[in-house]
């Protein structure tokens, strides 16, 4: 099969679709497909002609993604002049390549082969749950996989085991680029760091939080705007959290507001959804300084880095004594040396 | 809501003492009978053990002991807690379901104990608490304490094999303890004609080596006089006694009890056997007290009991918080 | 650090004479613990260094003496019981599950027991059905009782120290044919606690998890060291106390290996590996699972008298062997 012919859209150009929305119909010599999206995201140009037969491999409709997660922002409320545009990437969406995937762009979304029978429970088939989670996160649909193991079962192997994905593989690379160039930014901004130890073994991330966010509101000159460097009155942290995708940075605004419980609800929540590629849109901006808690491997970085427009940077480390330690890098342009001492010290003091 | 100091001594031996044993016999049964109008009003749930009728054996046998003195009772318990000195308000909270009841709520009619006053709790099983008593009597031995240990049980824990362990235990190594047998005819339906091959049940004693008497468990003197025999024996370091103190429950053996297993006529036997009228006539006819101050008496215990319903039905509600904390005891660093 | 390499037995007793000098409440009481030095030999001459009083022998009354503890820790004392066998716990049942576990809760919490009975328990020695049981599921499941099960000398001594100064009934199953054996370790000299209820990682991994207490620890080591010369590398945990049990060394370990064997002595129906493996399939690291959960245990049924049925009814070492090794090949 090198061909099929696009019977229908489903989607007009300028539509919001969700992940799995049927977008077009197409016939081949075998069978008539639905054709689903692989992604959120929104229709912007149909590229194929109805009844016309459709090479595989060649584009038929175009769509903008949504990849949220890694679309963080450095400022506050407008982009940078020179931050990367939200990763946004043209997904095309192209028909199955049952005998010979021709792999035109890099990512190629390939619907199920089109013999197998239509999956009505998909317990049906037994893998062990390492396996299935592999195959979601992957796409991988469990009945085009030769189970290997004991009873018929599917094993992490059969599915690839625990390789990252072309798409985790692809996301990271571009998050690490994009985190590389907004640091790239700030490398010539005068800084110093300093750090601290703590003994209490009760310093938590989200006490850390709370109680940077009040320190900082103490000095509404260091929370500022991007757009012209002048005082916001909020008091945004951005938390960096390790996704599988790399690092997401969701912003917590005002944490010293909430209560506890709250403000640790919210942070649970938020990590377990950043961690699969998640953050609401609401958490993406806003930021005026960051946290970086490196103490669940027992690391400290000394100097944390400066996002740009931020004036303040923290990081928690830990020793192998259980003790923690408490850096912070502070833009000299804004503090002076004494100033950040004493900065670090009011949130060593209120923990 | 502080526990009422402990009076020791014969009931006769002065005005005060008479005063405290009818006052205390009073308190028993009106707090059981407040207990019954609340259940049968629904204001109580769960189930209830009366001991209405009974009441000079705990009050007797408790104004022989120092508040220091230990004892364990039974499922049929309101009494002796209330001999023992509990505080009225916290036994009705607890029966209440209150957070200020003694066990916040978590134990209930029968499981009420109280540190303060030496109370080691009530039991839901029969003869649960003699060998705890015997533990008892065996830490006051070994530490010198000085104190004695008295385990409450009805006639049906006598054919328990806790209690056979417990007394030969108690008689071999000599304890401090006096086992206590409240003889109220049945153990459940079961009565002791069917449950014994004995007349007396005090009779066990000797199979253990140890002294047994049967006493009158209707009249508060002579229970207070085999108990403090029996209390200087065991202070004495001579080893333990088994009293039964033989007496009587008005009341079925819990809510749902039908009174099938015996008569009217030998309830209203008993009923004229009351522990209560039996002290008054002593004590009118000794000229110890007088009508006017017995009056005052049963006025004072309604007005306590009312007082403690009062509070305890005004009282928080136990709440589940914390219950899963309250398994064990915290380990302090 | 020491170099003492000490018996269970030894051990047991050492943790007992260092709680006893240490505190004047604590004393022993049981049935032939006094001159004739316990059945197994554990309290051996302690009624000579401290006396008949606080080495108090009993008369044959397992309710009565677990009560009379109980009475003893409600009066400030803190007993160590000794019941001969496991199998003979079932006579003391009313004062371990109905009084000691429930006081604290029941009355209040003004009241509690600090009491401590240690029991051996287990086959192997061809005393049948009636002198060989392992039972730590019926007092795991009574909430308000900690249930302790040392796997060597060295976790013995330890635990029983911190379980003697719990302020909590605490049960402490000691294998029997783990008394006259020295453990891998030394055991340290002084009063050092383990706190209950912290699993311990005998030996790290990354292929599979095996779970274990008591003997089974023992002889899962053996594995584990035989078949890291094929390149099989077993984790292995001892929970020591299975109640309260600490899952998270656990769910980390699976987390890790996706693979997962528990291996108790007693009979697999409700034992309690099987509140191991429902935690683990309630938490996370099950979606890590790359193989299901395998479950080595005991027969259902009595433990037979003669040896070569006494064999077949509880986990051998090359049970143990054969199943590791299987989990590991076939699942991939």
């Amino acid at each position: 099969m090198e061909t099929g012919e696009l019977i229908l859209y489903h989607v007009k150009p300028g539509d919001r679709v969700k992940s799995g929305q049927v977008l077009f119909e197409v016939m081949t010599d075998k069978i008539d497909m639905e054709v689903e999206s692989p992604a959120d995201g929104v229709i912007e140009q149909l590229v194929g002609e109805i009844g016309v037969a459709i090479e595989i491999g060649k584009p038929v409709l175009i769509m903008q993604t949504d990849t949220e997660v890694m679309s963080f922002d450095f400022g506050g409320d407008a982009p940078l002049p020179d931050a990367p545009a939200p990763v946004i990437e043209p997904v095309a969406v192209q028909p199955a390549a049952i005998e010979t995937p021709v792999v035109a762009s890099p990512v190629v979304i390939a619907p199920a082969p089109v013999a197998l029978p239509p999956l009505t429970n998909p317990r049906e088939i037994r893998a062990v749950p390492k396996a299935r989670a592999i195959a979601e996160d992957r796409g991988i649909d469990l009945r085009t996989v030769a189970p290997t193991g004991p009873d018929h079962t599917i094993t992490v192997e059969d599915v690839g085991g625990n390789k990252l994905s072309e798409d985790q593989i692809k996301r990271q690379a571009a998050n690490k680029a994009l985190i590389a160039k907004g640091l790239e930014m700030t490398r010539s901004i005068p800084q110093i760091s300093f750090s601290r130890n703590v003994k209490s073994g009760s310093v938590e991330l989200t006490s850390v939080i709370s109680n940077w966010a009040r320190v900082l509101r103490t000095r509404p000159d260091l929370n500022i705007s991007p757009k012209d460097g002048s005082a916001v009155s909020h008091v945004g942290v951005a938390v960096i959290i390790e996704s599988k995708y790399g690092s997401a940075l969701p912003v917590f605004k005002d944490p010293d507001l909430q209560t506890v419980s709250e403000l640790a609800d919210l942070f649970m929540s938020t990590a377990k959804s950043a961690h699969n590629g998640k953050v609401p849109l609401a958490m993406l901006s806003g930021a005026t300084t960051a946290i970086f808690d490196l103490s669940k491997y027992k690391m400290n970085s000394s100097a944390p880095v400066l996002f740009p427009n931020q004036v303040t940077s923290l990081t928690i480390g830990e020793n192998f004594s259980g003790e923690k330690i408490i850096s912070l890098t502070i833009d000299l342009r804004y503090l002076d040396f004494y100033d950040g001492a004493q900065l670090l010290d009011s949130l060593i003091s209120a923990l | 809501m502080t526990a009422n100091p402990l009076l020791m001594g014969h009931p006769l031996s002065s005005p005060e003492h008479a005063k405290h044993a009818l006052l205390y016999m009073y308190r028993i049964r009106k707090f059981e009978e407040a207990v019954e109008d609340l259940f049968g009003r629904g204001m109580m749930h769960g189930t209830m053990h009366l001991s209405i009728g009974q009441e000079a054996g705990p009050t007797g046998a408790c104004l022989a002991l120092q508040i220091t003195d230990q004892i364990t009772s039974t499922h049929r318990g309101h009494g002796h807690c209330i001999a023992k000195g509990a505080d009225l308000t916290r036994m009705m909270a607890e029966l209440l379901g209150k957070k200020i009841g003694y066990c916040g709520g978590r134990g209930g009619s029968m499981h009420i104990a109280d540190a303060e006053t030496g109370n080691l709790g009530a039991n839901g099983v029969v003869g649960g608490g003699i060998p705890i008593a015997a533990g008892a009597a065996l830490a006051a031995k070994m530490r010198k304490s000085g104190t004695v240990a008295v385990s409450f049980f009805g006639d049906g824990a006598m054919n328990e094999g806790a209690f056979h362990e417990a007394a030969n235990m108690a008689a071999i190594w000599n304890l401090p303890l006096i086992l206590f047998c409240e003889n109220n005819k049945y153990g459940m339906s079961s009565s002791t004609e069917k449950a014994f091959k004995l007349e007396n049940l005090a009779d066990r004693g000797k199979g253990y080596g140890i002294p047994g008497v049967t006493v009158d468990g209707n009249d508060v003197v002579a229970v207070y006089e085999a108990a403090e025999a029996a209390v200087a024996r065991a202070r004495n370091g001579e080893g333990p006694t088994l009293i039964e103190s033989v007496t009587y429950r008005w009341k079925g053996h819990s809510r749902s009890d039908k009174n099938l297993y015996r008569t009217k006529e030998e309830i209203e036997e008993w009923k004229d056997k009351d522990p209560i009228p039996n002290f008054i006539h002593k004590v009118l006819d000794k000229g110890i007290l007088t009508q006017e101050q017995i009056e005052e008496i049963q006025k004072v215990s309604t007005e306590q009991i009312m007082q403690a319903v009062k509070e305890a039905a005004a009282a928080e509600s136990a709440t589940p918080d914390g219950l899963l904390e309250a398994v064990f005891k915290a380990v302090s660093a | 650090m020491s170099d003492r390499m000490l018996t269970m037995a030894e051990a047991v007793r050492e943790a007992m004479t260092i709680a006893m000098e240490e505190r004047e409440e604590v004393f022993i009481l049981g049935e032939d613990i006094g001159i004739y030095g316990g059945a197994f030999g554990v309290t051996g001459d302690l009624y000579h260094r401290f006396g008949p009083e606080r080495v108090l022998d009993t008369p044959i009354s397992e309710l009565g003496i677990v009560g009379a503890a109980v009475g003893a820790a409600l009066s400030g004392m803190r007993p160590i019981v000794e019941i001969q066998f496991s199998d003979f716990t079932a006579q003391a049942m009313d004062q371990i599950a109905n009084q000691a576990a429930k006081i604290h809760f029941m009355l209040g919490g003004a009241l509690h027991v600090p009491l401590v009975l240690r029991t051996p328990q287990g086959s192997g020695t061809g005393a049948a059905a009636q002198h060989s049981q392992n039972l730590e599921p019926w007092f795991a499941s009574v909430p308000g009782l900690k249930v302790v099960v040392p796997s060597n000398p060295a976790d013995a001594k330890g635990l029983l120290l911190a379980a003697i100064d719990d302020p909590n009934p605490v049960i402490f199953l000691e294998h029997k044919l783990l008394y006259k054996i020295p453990g891998r370790d030394p055991v340290p000299e002084g009063a050092t606690r383990i706190p209950l209820g912290v699993s311990k990682v005998v030996r790290t991994g990354k292929d599979l998890t095996i779970v274990a207490t008591g003997i089974m620890v023992n002889k899962s080591f053996e594995v584990a060291e035989k078949l890291s010369a094929e390149g099989i590398s077993i984790e292995l945990i001892d929970p020591r106390t299975i109640s309260p049990l600490d899952t998270a060394p656990i769910f980390e370990s699976v987390e890790k290996t996706g693979r997962l064997m528990v291996v108790q002595e007693g009979p697999s129906h409700a034992g309690y590996i099987n509140e191991v493996i429902a935690q683990v399939s309630g938490s996370a690291c099950f979606g890590n699972l790359i193989a299901p959960i395998k479950r080595l245990a005991g027969m259902n049924i009595p433990i037979p008298y003669a040896p070569q049925l006494e064999k077949v009814a509880v986990p051998q070492i090359a049970d143990i062997e054969a199943a590791a090794r299987e989990i590991v090949k076939n699942w991939r």
